[in-house]
């Protein structure tokens, strides 16, 4: 029996015996394992599965690999960047649905796209500090059962109609109701200060960065590659549980060639003086998925018997003003990453693999255009010159988010568990243990970027 | 010129009954081939103790894409003066015909910020007449101040054209200075403004000149379409600039092509900011905005928005 009452879980229940939180030490937050959901594009497999169906799914699957059945975790943190406003406690919801324990906690987050790499940042700082020992990150999105919101207009009749008392004050506000209000207000991925969809935003940034059709097409082409590499290699075995009939993620093009991807029409950019570049090949689709990262302290692995595949070093979040066109709505990456390695004293050579996320294969040829561009690293970045580049077969190894799809929310814990998988696997470098950058771009200017290492 | 004569309205005036006035004084001063002159009336309009509406401010602030702060914006005070500065033109011994006029250009100067709790003493009087190689414009001036203080709080000068009405001793055009070539830049932000666009800033502005309401109305004027309110696009645009103009600035706009709704608006804000990784957030100095239709590429208003 543990302090507070409630069912005890082991030795290492409680973080650490000393009396003062001041004089705790920073430990260390590893990276046990991870599961997803292949990811399907909207429309497909997932259609009529919720954001709790497929998060509860994930976790699911996360519970019968690491057999957390009844276990109290310390914190479960999740997100969905499209959710319903029943969902106010869409992770919460999960976890009572799940076999965890029901006295697991949880909370929702939402950080755009980089929601899932936040909830793995954040959880992993309680562990770090003793707050919890166990954690499990996670995030769902369902771009097929997308919230629909009633117009602004029903809207506030619906609300002013609650608010009257008596028929007559209810009629009046009813015969405010035109046709167009029964009109239904979908999400979507425009920025709402801008009105230009995160496509257009890219194209503009593509086409500042002078970034070529055919290096776009080459970076999906090697995404789709080296996913069903990865895939052949038996590497997502332990990564992944099938899904509604789903084993694989289904926007993966195993067979798709640099000629195909050539054929396709630009459908980002148009109306922009420079040439359209921006494909369907090689721009992520809208997509339904989920995963989940489960994170502990050291002691509460070894005393579980799991795996430590990685620790969390670090992490760096940084937005752009893209409102003035100052930059572009998705390379706020390209700062946060320079600041990350500064402070942990690191370079771009200090690494084994890059996950840069490819929310556009724009993003990522960007992003390493800025880093490589000597102006860019004088004026923006405050360096002598340009901040560096990076051994581009260090890149996305195993495929990324062009090939597997990109539920908003899921795609960091996507990343981290297979960074972690690979860290693991490669171990040491040159007397250094591996290590790995995470790069996330996400709406609004924003991005999170992060660190992990092999133990 | 002689000195403004001050008239003190017991209130603010009507706009629509305004724009029934000026219909009907049209109407007869082209049956009668009557003209008022060539002077602007040298007398002000001004109303005291005039506060906002807060849920009219409110639904403004909301189309504007405005945050609900309660101060006012530049542009809602703008829209509180409209009416004085409207009757000012209604007068019978103004020279122009009120209905059809064309905003050309709008300068405003936000010297202190307003509460949406205050009370306000609201001036209008034109200025200015002079040619323009289309017909004949002027300046409606309008200043506000808080209640029985002294100290001018908003101004702004709005220019207008008289399209093809060409008064006697004022048939000096200005020399028509070529229209610079316009390359649209890179846009940072587009709108999508629905046919109805010109109906909903006229429920919050009050402005309900018909050729911003349908298009039957705006037919009705010899407009093929509505059009969407020029100090609507302006609000948005410096909406759109955002908090770090400050809480005093100026803020200029000239308006071009007319934007016929419904429309696509492509806009590009440019902002000279001088911070360095040194000073972060120190170095704000103007922005500069532009608008322009991304199908054709006309230009449809540009301006700039400096801190005082």
């Amino acid at each position: 029996m543990s302090i507070n009452g409630q069912s005890g879980t082991g030795p290492h229940e409680f973080a650490s015996p000393t009396t003062s939180g001041a004089a705790r030490p920073v430990r260390r937050a590893v990276i046990v394992g991870g599961n997803r959901i292949p990811f399907a594009r909207s429309g497909g497999a997932y259609t009529k599965s919720s954001n709790q169906d497929m998060l509860t799914a994930a976790l699911d699957g996360l519970i019968a690999r690491f057999g957390l059945q009844d276990e109290r975790i310390g914190e479960v943190a999740a997100g969905a960047v499209l959710k319903h406003s029943r969902d106010f406690n869409l992770t919460r919801e999960a976890v009572l649905g799940s076999a965890l324990s029901a006295e697991t906690p949880a909370y929702d987050l939402q950080q755009a796209c980089a929601t899932g790499l936040e909830t793995v940042l954040g959880l992993a700082n309680k562990i770090k500090l003793g707050q919890i020992d166990s954690a499990i990150a996670g995030g769902v999105d369902s771009a097929s059962d997308a919230p629909i919101a009633v117009s602004e207009g029903l809207r506030e009749i619906l609300l002013d109609l609650n608010r009257v008392k008596t028929l007559p004050q209810r009629l009046q506000v009813l015969s405010r109701l035109r046709p167009r209000d029964l009109a239904p207000d979908a999400p979507s991925t425009g920025e709402p200060r801008t009105g230009l969809s995160m496509g257009e935003h890219q194209a503009l940034t593509t086409a500042q960065w002078n970034i070529s059709r055919e290096a776009q097409d080459e970076l999906a082409f090697n995404s789709h590659r080296n996913l069903s590499a990865a895939y052949d290699a038996g590497f997502f075995d332990d990564l992944l549980t099938p899904y509604r009939g789903l084993a694989k993620d289904s926007n993966l093009r195993a067979d798709t060639t640099l000629e195909k991807l050539a054929t396709l029409k630009p459908v980002f950019g148009k109306s922009l003086g420079a040439e359209a570049t921006m494909t369907a090949g090689n721009s992520t689709p809208l997509t339904d998925g989920a995963s989940t990262v489960l994170l502990a302290s050291e002691d509460w692995a070894d005393a579980h018997d799991l795996p430590k595949l990685a620790t969390v070093v670090d992490g760096e979040a940084a937005a752009v003003d893209f409102v003035h066109g100052k930059d572009g709505l998705l390379m706020a990456p390209a700062f946060a990453v320079p600041r990350l390695l500064a402070r942990n004293g690191l370079t771009l050579d200090d690494f084994d693999f890059f996950e840069i996320h490819e929310a556009f294969a724009g993003t990522v040829l960007s992003t390493l255009a800025a880093w490589e561009d000597d102006e860019f690293g004088r004026t923006r970045l405050g360096l002598e010159g340009a901040f560096g580049s990076i051994d581009r077969t260090k890149l996305n190894v195993n495929g990324s988010s062009l090939a597997a799809g990109h539920p908003f929310a899921a795609t960091g814990g996507r990343i981290v568990a297979s960074l972690a998988k690979m860290l693991q696997a490669k171990g040491t470098v040159e007397g250094r243990p591996a290590r790995g950058l995470v790069s996330i771009c996400a709406a609004g200017g924003q991005g999170v970027v992060a660190i992990l290492e092999a133990l | 010129m002689s000195t403004v004569q001050p008239v003190i309205l017991g209130e603010m005036p009507s706009l629509s009954k305004l724009y029934v006035n000026a219909a009907a004084q049209t109407a007869r001063r082209r049956v009668l081939g009557t003209h008022n002159g060539s002077n602007l009336p040298a007398t002000s309009h001004e109303v005291r103790g005039v506060r906002a509406d807060v849920g009219n401010l409110t639904a403004y602030q909301h189309l504007i894409g405005l945050t609900a702060r309660d101060t006012l914006p530049a542009g809602y005070l703008h829209a509180l003066a409209f009416p004085l500065a409207m009757s000012v033109m209604n007068r019978d011994d103004f020279p122009l015909p009120l209905l059809g006029m064309v905003h050309l250009s709008n300068h405003v100067e936000q010297r202190s910020p307003v509460l949406f709790t205050e009370s306000l003493d609201i001036q209008a009087r034109v200025e200015n007449l002079r040619g323009h190689r289309s017909g004949t414009q002027l300046d409606v001036v309008a200043e506000i101040r808080g209640a029985d203080t002294p100290d001018i709080k908003w101004t702004g000068r709005s220019s207008y054209l008289a399209k093809g009405v060409f008064l006697p001793g004022i048939d000096k055009p200005t020399p028509h200075n070529g229209q610079a070539d316009f390359t649209p830049p890179d846009p940072t932000a587009i709108w999508h403004l629905g046919v109805d666009t010109g109906r909903a800033y006229a429920a919050v502005s009050g402005d309900f000149n018909p050729i911003h309401l349908s298009v039957l109305s705006a037919k009705a004027l010899g407009m093929r379409r509505s059009i969407a309110h020029g100090m609507y696009l302006a609000s948005r645009a410096l909406a759109d600039v955002g908090p770090a103009k400050g809480e005093t600035f100026t803020w200029d706009v000239t308006f071009e092509a007319p934007v016929f709704l419904p429309a696509r608006v492509a806009l590009a804000i440019t902002v000279l900011d001088i911070t360095t990784a040194q000073t972060p957030g120190e170095g704000w100095q103007r922005a500069e905005f532009v608008a322009w239709n991304p199908r054709s590429g006309r230009r449809h208003f540009s301006g700039s928005v400096a801190p005082l």
